[in-house]
């Protein structure tokens, strides 16, 4: 399943999206939680510490590749998520796509 | 970022569950970010500007192509809040495949930071996301 969550600031999208995440996780299923927001907060939700946060690199500018018309990542997914992604509670998998332009912030 | 997020979707092995949490704004569904997913949830507040920003996200998922689109109530106080979404949801052709109670936990959480599932495991809205994930995910279960 791929699902995406929307919905307006505030409307809880990420406490539904974080909780969802966990509980398919204990289900025994494999969860990548994607955090698409500008200004993340994912992590908090899925019982991830702040510090653990702040400590990961940022993603790579040129994870995409457009010479040949169409965008194609570079890196496989698995290698995107061995370097950039933390291992939360109930074995969730994050990986943040941008990070808040200020740290310590949020 | 938003043709990254795409790709990185695109590439996420079917059989795994991946959970998009978007952009508040609808940037995401019109740049085609969520054109990958095989489902949309539009979380709503039972208030109109919250309903409409929901419906408008549900109409531009549509146009991508997405297979099931729906409306997640949220924050649900009561009976009046309740009928407000499902009446919004019957006038708009939309699913509502979930109703999540307002739970004075989860701000609660979210002060203490912590997730709400560790601070009030028990609590009404987890509840509620646990039914909320079971139809969603039983609906999406592949032969």
């Amino acid at each position: 399943m791929k699902l995406a969550v929307a919905g307006k600031g505030g409307s809880g999208k990420t406490s539904i999206s974080g909780t969802m995440a966990r509980l398919l996780a204990r289900d025994g299923r494999r969860v990548l939680a994607i955090d698409g927001d500008s200004n993340p907060n994912l992590a908090l939700t899925l019982g991830i510490p702040a510090e653990r946060m702040s400590a990961m690199p940022t993603l790579p500018r040129d994870l995409l590749d457009r010479s040949g018309g169409s965008a194609l990542l570079t890196k496989t997914l698995e290698e995107i998520c061995a370097s950039h992604s933390v291992e939360g509670p109930d074995g969730v998998t994050l990986l943040v796509m941008a990070h808040p332009q200020h740290a310590g912030t949020g | 970022m938003h043709a990254t997020v795409r790709s990185v979707i695109e590439t996420a092995p079917a059989e795994d569950v991946c959970i998009l949490d978007t952009e508040a704004s609808p940037e995401h569904l019109s740049r085609g970010t969520a054109r990958y997913a095989d489902a949309m949830i539009a979380v709503v507040e039972p208030y109109f500007k919250s309903l409409e920003t929901g419906r408008r996200m549900a109409g531009l998922a549509r146009d991508l192509g997405l297979e099931r689109v729906a409306l997640v109530a949220n924050k649900i106080r009561d009976e009046r809040d309740l009928a407000a979404v499902e009446e919004f949801a019957a006038q708009h052709e939309l699913e509502l495949a979930g109703v999540v109670p307002f739970d004075e936990q989860l701000p609660a959480a979210e002060r203490a930071g912590a997730a709400p599932l560790d601070f009030a495991p028990d609590s009404p809205a987890m509840e509620a996301i646990a039914a909320l994930a079971q139809n969603l995910a039983r609906s999406n279960g592949r032969a």
